[in-house]
C-alpha cells in the first residue's frame, strides 16, 4: 500500500508538465508578490499625499478657536498643546509629521496621518486625521489580489496536474508499447493520437520504428528461409553425388560429414526459429511428471551404456502450457551436455513448475555462465569434445519462448566436484 | 508402383528417379508444377512426391487442388524448409510425410515404401487388430504383454512402442529418422544414440534368448524386422 502510494507519487515527481506548472506557479507567486507590494506602497503614498494637501487647505482656512480639539474625525491642535494625545503623535510632530500606527486604538483608528502645518493665523498646528478607511481599501485590495494569485495558482497547479495525467496516460503507452517490442511482440504500436505535439512526434516515430523492426525481423527470417533453401539444396546435391560413390571407408566418411553439416544447420535453424516464435500456436498442458519419467526412459539406457548413471527426482511437479517437442528438445540437449562434459551421476529433476538436469562433474565456473549460453560458444576446456556450441543457446531460445526462466547453478557449491544444475522456470506462466 | 516425382534440381530429379527406377518402380519425373498437376489428373498414381519449391505451380499448391478434386493419392513433400511450421503447413494441405533435404536415398526409399504398403490398405486391417504376430513372437496391444516361443517378456513402454512399429512393417526398411518421428515424436536428432541404445536392449528381450533374430540391422541404412 505504502509502496503504491510510494510508486504513484514517484511518476508525479517525475511528471514534467507538473514540473512546469509549479516552477510557473512559483514564479507568478513570487511576481505577484512584489506587484502587490508595490501597488500598496505607491497607493499608500498617494493617498497620504492627498491627505496632506486637504489638511494643509483645511488647517489654513480653519480659525483656531472655534476647531481646536479632538474629534473622531480629526484632531487639530497648536504644537504645543498636545497632552492628552498617545506618544506616538508628539514624535511625529518632532519629525514634522507622517503616519504613525498606535499599539491601541485612539478615537476608533489605529493608523492616523500626521500634518504639521500653519493655521489662517499662522499659528503652528498639528492637523491628524485616522487613515482607518484607506488602511481597510488597502487590505481589501491586498486581499483580492492574494486571493486572485492563490486561485490562479491553483488552476494553473491543477490544470498541470491533469496536462501531467493526459502525458503521463500517452507516456505509460509509448512505454509498454517499447516494453512489448522488447519482449519480442513486434506487432505492438502506440497507435499516438495524432494531436500533432511533441509527445505525438515521438509516440508516432516509436511507431514507425516498430514497423521498420517488424519489416527487418519478417526479411531475416526470409532471409533465414532462402538460407535454409539456398543452402540444403547444395547439400542435398553433394549428398546425392557423395550415394552415387562407390562403397568405401571414404564415403561413409563423407556422408558422415555431410549429415553433420546438415544436423548443425538443422539446428541454427531451430534456434532462429523459436526464437522468431510468437504466439501460443502448438502449445499444449504438458504434465512436468509425466515429461521426466519419459525422458527417464528414453534416455536411461543410453546414459547407462555410457557407464553413467541416470536418476529423476520429481517433487510436487506441476502443469505447464507448453511446446513439449520443443521442451523435449531443450532437455536432450541438457542431458547430452551432462553426458559429454558432466560427472558419472546425472539428475532429471522436476519440482513444482521447474524442470532441469544436474550432474556431479567438474561443473563451471560462474564467470562463464552468461558465456556459454551464448550460440556458437565453447569454453576451451570443451574444445577437445564433440559439439557445436549450439545446445544451450537452444536451451535459451526455448526458455524464451515460453516467458520462463533459465538458471544456471553449482549442484553442491562447497563440494569439490561442484557439479552444475540447470533449471527451466515455468513459475511465471 | 507409379510414382510421379515434382523436382526441378536438374542434379537431385534424376538422382532420385534414378534411384526409384533402380527399385523397380515407374517414374513420371516433372520439374514444373503446372504439368505435374495435368499428369496427376489425367492418370492414377500410386504415390506423389513432390517438391515445395518448383517453377510453375509449387508442390503444395499442386497437392491442395489434387485434394480439392477429392484425389488420395500418398504425397511425400521434399522440402528444403526444416521447419517444423512449414511441416505442418505441408500435412493440412494434405501431405502424408515430409522429408528435408540433405536426405539419404534409403531414407526416401524407406518412405516411399511405407506410404505405398498404406496406399494397399494392408495397414489399416492391421491397424484394427489387437494383437500382433510374426513368426513365434506375439504382441498383445490391449494387455500390453509381449511372448516369444510361449515365453513372457518384459518389455518397457518404448521398447513396446518399438516393437509394434517394426512388426506393424515386417520386412520393409525402417530408418533411423523414422524411428525418431514416429516411437519418440522427435523431429530432430538428439545426438545421443537413443535409437541404437533401445534397439539394443529390445534385442536383448527379444532376440538373445532365442535361436533366431528378427531384428537386423542395415549399417548405414536403418534396420529390419523379419525373417
Amino acid at each position: 500500500m505504502v509502496a503504491k502510494l510510494f510508486k504513484s507519487v514517484g511518476w508525479l515527481r517525475r511528471s514534467s508538465m507538473l514540473r512546469l506548472s509549479l516552477l510557473l506557479s512559483g514564479i507568478f507567486a513570487v511576481g505577484m508578490a512584489i506587484a502587490i507590494f508595490v501597488a500598496i506602497t505607491l497607493g499608500q503614498s498617494a493617498i497620504e499625499r492627498r491627505v496632506d494637501t486637504s489638511l494643509t487647505a483645511l488647517a489654513g482656512a480653519t480659525i483656531l478657536a472655534e476647531v481646536t480639539g479632538d474629534s473622531p474625525s480629526m484632531i487639530m491642535r497648536g504644537t504645543a498643546k498636545l497632552q492628552g494625545l498617545p506618544r506616538p503623535f508628539s514624535r511625529a510632530v518632532d519629525r514634522g509629521g507622517g503616519t504613525i500606527e498606535l499599539d491601541d486604538d485612539f478615537l476608533r483608528s489605529d493608523i492616523w496621518r500626521v500634518l504639521v502645518t500653519r493655521d489662517s493665523n499662522g499659528q503652528e498646528v498639528m492637523v491628524a486625521v485616522p487613515l482607518e478607511e484607506s488602511e481597510q481599501a488597502q487590505e481589501l485590495l491586498a486581499g483580492v489580489l492574494w486571493t486572485t494569485t492563490l486561485v490562479v495558482i491553483l488552476i494553473t497547479i491543477v490544470l498541470g496536474l491533469i496536462a501531467g495525467l493526459l502525458a503521463q496516460r500517452r507516456l505509460v503507452r509509448v512505454r509498454e508499447t517499447l516494453e512489448r517490442l522488447a519482449g519480442g511482440d513486434l506487432a505492438a504500436r502506440t497507435g499516438h493520437a495524432r494531436s500533432r505535439d511533441d509527445l505525438d512526434d515521438i509516440a508516432g516515430q516509436v511507431d514507425q520504428t516498430a514497423q521498420e523492426l517488424e519489416k527487418l525481423v519478417a526479411q531475416t527470417r526470409h532471409l533465414s528461409a532462402s538460407l535454409a533453401h539456398d543452402l540444403r539444396t547444395p547439400l542435398a546435391r553433394l549428398r546425392s553425388r557423395l550415394e552415387m560413390l562407390p562403397q568405401g571407408e571414404a564415403r561413409s566418411d563423407a556422408l558422415e560429414e555431410a549429415n553433420r553439416m546438415a544436423g548443425i544447420f538443422d539446428t541454427i535453424m531451430r534456434v532462429a526459429r523459436i526464437e522468431a516464435g510468437q504466439g501460443r500456436e502448438g502449445f499444449e498442458n504438458v504434465s512436468l511428471r509425466e515429461l521426466i519419467e519419459e525422458l527417464e526412459e528414453t534416455f536411461g539406457p543410453v546414459v547407462e551404456d555410457e557407464g553413467k548413471t541416470l536418476k529423476a527426482t520429481i517433487s510436487e511437479a506441476g502443469t505447464v502450457v507448453a511446446d513439449r517437442p520443443m521442451l523435449v528438445q531443450a532437455m536432450a540437449n541438457l542431458i547430452q551436455n551432462a553426458l559429454v562434459h558432466g560427472g558419472d551421476e546425472i539428475t532429471l529433476i522436476a519440482k513444482g513448475r521447474s524442470i532441469g538436469v544436474a550432474d556431479n562433474g567438474r561443473g563451471v565456473d560462474p564467470a562463464d555462465y552468461a558465456e556459454i549460453v551464448k550460440p556458437m560458444v565453447r569454453l576451451d576446456s570443451a574444445r577437445s569434445t564433440e559439439g557445436t556450441g549450439l545446445g544451450l543457446a537452444l536451451v535459451r531460445a526455448v526458455t524464451a519462448r515460453h516467458g520462463a526462466q533459465h538458471s544456471l547453478a553449482p549442484l553442491n557449491a562447497k563440494a569439490a566436484p561442484a557439479g552444475l544444475r540447470v533449471l527451466l522456470n515455468f513459475a511465471n506462466l | 508402383m507409379r510414382i510421379l516425382l515434382l523436382e526441378d534440381d536438374k542434379q537431385l530429379g534424376p538422382w532420385v528417379s534414378g534411384g526409384l527406377r533402380e527399385e523397380g518402380h515407374v517414374v513420371d519425373h516433372f520439374e514444373d508444377g503446372k504439368d505435374a498437376l495435368m499428369a496427376a489428373m489425367g492418370q492414377e498414381y500410386d504415390l506423389l512426391i513432390l517438391d515445395r519449391m518448383v517453377p510453375g505451380l509449387d508442390g503444395l499448391a499442386v497437392l491442395k487442388s489434387l485434394r480439392a478434386s477429392k484425389d488420395t493419392t500418398p504425397a511425400l513433400f521434399l522440402t528444403a524448409q526444416g521447419e517444423v511450421a512449414a511441416r505442418d503447413e505441408g500435412f493440412s494441405a494434405g501431405g502424408d510425410d515430409y522429408l528435408t533435404k540433405p536426405f539419404a536415398f534409403v531414407e526416401l526409399s524407406a518412405r516411399v515404401n511405407a506410404l505405398g504398403r498404406r496406399r494397399d490398405g494392408s495397414e489399416n486391417s492391421e491397424a484394427a487388430a489387437t494383437t500382433l504376430q510374426y513368426a513365434d513372437l506375439s504382441l498383445d496391444l490391449l494387455a500390453r504383454r509381449c511372448e516369444r516361443q510361449g515365453q513372457p517378456i518384459e518389455l518397457m513402454a518404448k521398447e513396446f512402442k518399438l516393437l509394434e512399429y517394426f512388426m506393424r512393417r515386417p520386412g520393409r526398411l525402417v530408418t533411423r529418422t523414422m524411428l525418431l518421428e514416429q516411437v519418440w515424436d522427435m523431429s530432430f536428432d538428439p545426438t545421443t544414440s537413443v535409437v541404437e541404445t533401445h534397439i539394443s536392449r529390445l534385442r536383448t528381450k527379444i532376440d538373445k534368448p532365442f535361436e533366431e533374430a528378427l531384428l537386423s540391422t542395415r549399417r548405414g541404412e536403418g534396420y529390419v524386422f523379419g525373417r
